[in-house]
């Protein structure tokens, strides 16, 4: 490893840093503020909003006449609304918010036209306002993941657009010409994405396909964007903030380039996998099932490349909230990818395939692995753009636990249950019924969970608030998680 | 890394590999299907449906049926779909061809629905099919009888696939069928031959085990509760309901599903349903409801055109036509009509408080 190729620098807190560059840094922060807050404060929103679609969702899975009579409160409804809401409101910001926020401190510059990525970010956001009322009011496409009606395909597209021009201009103007790590999954991220709406939407609405194939565009593009668009976004995120944060350059740069190539390549082919036993010519899912299992490479390398970046610093994870909970999405990578790579195999699948296991798949990706990065990212960003550190390390604390138990829990719940769902569905001495009888305890163990996740987010909501208000602490140090003895007092 | 070249060009390529590796590819592969026919070219099969099929298809996308019931009935040597009487063979890709969107499904929170519409009775032994319950009159009677459906029929606005062809074809049957509803059962079973074994058919109220569709349980006693058949995919409905799986019990279905089955965790879809004031007469199609669920003195419960549509819907999902491609296994495509009026003449009268 050389470390010098590491364009990384210690972390602002230290002295090392030169005065210049501590100032420079400043300037690029101060300069993404606006958009990166507006970004921000859209997926906070969303994310409120979409738990609290999500604490109904789960409630009437198992109580289903709980508000039954409303159309647009009914579940068929509600679910996709939860979802499309998650993933377009919430995940999708959030991620823009890091990843604009990323790419101008890398690419060492202030961050130029903020008026196209403010423009981009209000278009965004009345996209997904119209494109959740028009689900709740029954104008659902009816392809998972790709819901919102066709207008509203329009608007994020033009609003996309303008973000992305935003994001070529800054790499036009980019100083040094190294490109970290971070940067490759992020240029990855923001030119993946279009293709793959822009994919799913032509192959879907303006040159539809033929019967069957149109669920092999719907899994392909579900499957890209859980791992082109998210999984990038957060890996380059993890890829920054930890050795940020530690004060350490990347472990290896190699492994680095071995993880991002594999990664494209197979994790780009697993789609075909939420289609075992379809009816579909064979090697297609074959095919899913072989990229699967060789997503193995990557986890393999960028797992190990954090850990041992993080060798030795794991004491840290004590007092920074940006490690523990960038740590936290890191770990739980692996862990999506492998139970991923279970459930991919065909005798697991024919149990496994219409249970709530690939519900709690789901969630291990969007929100273990995704939103527990961002999460941390925000935590690093946020008292960089306002100018202040964040109020209640208590706060905090209870955000991770609330997060960590309440997605530990229901992942737990989701599997445990969708795995006994199944087994019973493919038991034919027992009757229908049976499979949904055993899995209703553990929806409602479910719904436990998702308080502790709703209760999360309204404290994250509300300190997020405060910060945004101005209340934050005026300090030099960042706020910890808890009290720091002397010799730790270097991280953050 | 250095240079910006490399990193596009492996962006770009990377992708552009999955895209025309998974959906480029399949789509040469098998994106333009055609329909089977026979030699003559005669029986063509899937077939184009109807305005309301279609109108239902986006019923059904727009509540979100899809989160909660797959339409893919797997191979028998991979899963238990078909020993479920979800089907008689699995579903191939020319199943869909005529599909938009769709419905594949990821979840079974509910039951399959490849083939729900093969479950339903023929016209003959369910006259109001596309409506709701039956026309003025004793309903149990004039099915029984056999007679033809002053109501409206599922030829007439039900849809022009499979299963208006099926009623259009089995058009003639009912009158010998019904003549002699005592020789239908050795019938039924020659018809349907059956995989489960036949000490699971336990008591009257059990469907028969190719084809429960056809059978109104609780013959014996009309106050029969909801039992549970062993070997029955489906608990059997409280007594009093239309024929399982006809239009009728669909709508009752989605009306109130927990009156048709206690345990079932369905959503009610009473926003397809208008409760008004009975002007005159009562509807033809109004719902057979019973318990709390049925609407006080002078009102009646009409299903909305949405409704209606969604009900063609998924009476037209058939996947009971062969195929050269899948091999059929076990029951008989439930078309022919022949075995149902018998045991429709067992069925119930309505309970009292469905009385006009």
């Amino acid at each position: 490893m050389n470390t010098t190729e590491i364009p990384l620098k210690d972390p602002s807190v230290s002295a090392a840093a030169s005065d210049t560059e501590q100032l420079e840094r400043a300037y690029i922060d101060a300069s993404t503020r606006v958009p990166v807050l507006m970004f921000y404060t859209s997926a906070i929103a969303w994310l409120i909003v979409g738990t609290v679609l999500a604490m109904v969702v789960s409630f009437k899975l198992h109580s289903p006449d709980l508000f039954g009579d409303i159309s647009f409160l009914t579940w068929g409804r509600l679910r996709p609304a939860h979802m499309n809401t998650m993933v377009y409101g919430w995940a999708s910001m959030a991620g823009m918010g890091t990843a604009v926020w990323l790419m101008a401190r890398l690419c060492r510059t202030t961050l130029r036209f903020p008026l196209l990525l403010a423009a981009g970010a209000a278009f965004w956001n009345l996209g997904v306002l119209i494109g959740v009322g028009a689900i709740l009011l029954g104008d659902s496409t009816g392809f998972q993941w790709l819901e919102f009606p066709r207008y509203v395909a329009v608007i994020l597209f033009v609003a996309y657009t303008l973000m992305a021009s935003w994001a070529v201009l800054m790499f036009r103007h980019r100083r040094g010409d190294q490109i970290y790590i971070t940067q490759w999954y992020l240029l990855g991220a923001f030119l993946w994405f279009p293709w793959l709406y822009a994919a799913g939407q032509l192959m879907l609405f303006v040159v539809p396909v033929q019967g069957v194939l149109q669920s092999a565009v719907t899994w392909w593009y579900a499957n890209n964007l859980l791992f082109l668009w998210f999984g990038a976004i957060a890996l380059g995120t993890a890829y920054y903030m930890i050795p940020k944060v530690i004060g350490r350059p990347v472990y290896s740069y190699h492994l680095a380039t071995i993880g991002f190539w594999t990664y494209a390549l197979f994790s780009s082919w697993t789609g075909m996998t939420r289609l075992i036993d379809g009816p579909f010519p064979a090697w297609m899912i074959t095919a899913s099932i072989a990229a699967t299992i060789l997503t193995m490479i990557p986890v393999a390398t960028v797992g190990l490349n954090h850990h041992l970046t993080m060798q030795g610093y794991f004491p840290l994870l004590r007092y920074s909230p940006t490690l523990r909970f960038t740590v936290f999405g890191a770990m739980s990578y692996t862990v999506f990818s492998v139970i991923g790579v279970l459930i991919s195999f065909r005798s697991v699948a024919s149990y496994v395939n219409f249970s709530q296991v690939s519900i709690a798949y789901t969630h291990l990706g969007l929100y273990a692995f995704f939103t527990m990065t961002i999460f941390g990212s925000m935590y690093y960003i946020v008292p960089r753009l306002v100018g202040r550190e964040w109020r209640y390390g208590s706060l905090i604390k209870l955000h991770f636990w609330a997060s960590a138990y309440g997605i530990g829990l229901m992942t737990l719940m989701l599997l445990a249950g969708g795995f006994l769902q199944g087994s019973n569905l493919e038991n034919p001495a027992l009757p229908f019924s049976e499979s949904i009888e055993t899995v209703l305890p553990y929806l409602r163990g479910r719904s436990l969970a998702g308080i502790l996740l709703t209760v999360s987010h309204f404290i994250f909501a509300y300190h997020f608030g405060l910060m945004l208000l101005g209340l934050g602490r005026t300090s030099t140090v960042p706020t910890f998680l808890n009290p720091v003895e002397a010799e730790t007092s270097g991280g953050h | 890394m250095k240079g910006l070249a490399p990193l596009f060009l492996g962006i770009f390529g990377t992708f552009a590999f999955s895209w025309i590796g998974l959906t480029v590819i399949p789509t040469w592969q098998m994106g333009d299907l055609n329909p089977e026919s026979d030699e003559e070219g005669t029986d063509i099969y899937p077939r184009p449906q109807s305005g309301m099929f279609d109108r239902g298809e986006h019923v059904y996308a727009a509540n979100g049926c899809v989160y909660c019931h797959t339409q893919q009935v797997r191979a028998d040597y991979i899963a238990d779909d078909i020993e479920r009487k979800w089907g008689n063979r699995r579903s191939t890709p020319r199943d869909y061809i005529f599909d938009r969107p769709v419905f594949l499904g990821k979840m079974r929170m509910g039951q399959d629905l490849a083939n729900i519409g093969a479950r339903a009775p023929t016209p003959e032994e369910s006259p109001s099919a596309s409506g709701g319950a039956s026309p003025a009159g004793a309903p149990a009677t004039q099915a029984a009888a056999g007679s033809p459906s002053p109501g409206p029929s599922v030829a007439a606005t039900g849809p022009p696939g499979t299963q208006a062809t099926s009623a259009a074809q089995a058009s003639s049957p009912p009158a010998g069928a019904a003549e002699s509803p005592a020789a239908s059962p050795s019938k039924l079973a020659s018809l349907h031959t059956s995989p489960a074994p036949p000490g699971q058919r336990t008591g009257v109220a059990s469907p028969s085990p190719g084809q429960m569709a056809n059978t109104t349980p609780g013959g014996s006693s009309p106050v029969a509760p909801s039992a549970q058949t062993p070997g029955a995919p489906w608990p059997i409905q409280t007594a009093g309901f239309p024929p399982m799986y006809s239009a009728a019990w669909h709508h009752v279905h989605l009306y109130a599903p927990r009156s048709i089955n206690l345990d079932s965790n369905m959503p009610a879809y009473r926003f397809l349903y208008e409760k008004r004031r009975i002007a005159g007469e009562r509807s033809a199609d109004a719902l057979q409801l019973s318990g709390s669920d049925m609407p006080p003195e002078g009102w009646e419960v009409v299903p909305s055109y949405d409704a209606k549509c969604l009900v063609a819907y998924l009476i037209g999902l058939n996947q009971f036509h062969g195929l050269k491609e899948a091999r059929s296994l076990g029951g008989a495509p439930p078309t022919g009509g022949a075995p149902a009026p018998a045991v429709q003449g067992a069925s119930p009268p309505p309970p009292p408080g469905a009385a006009k």
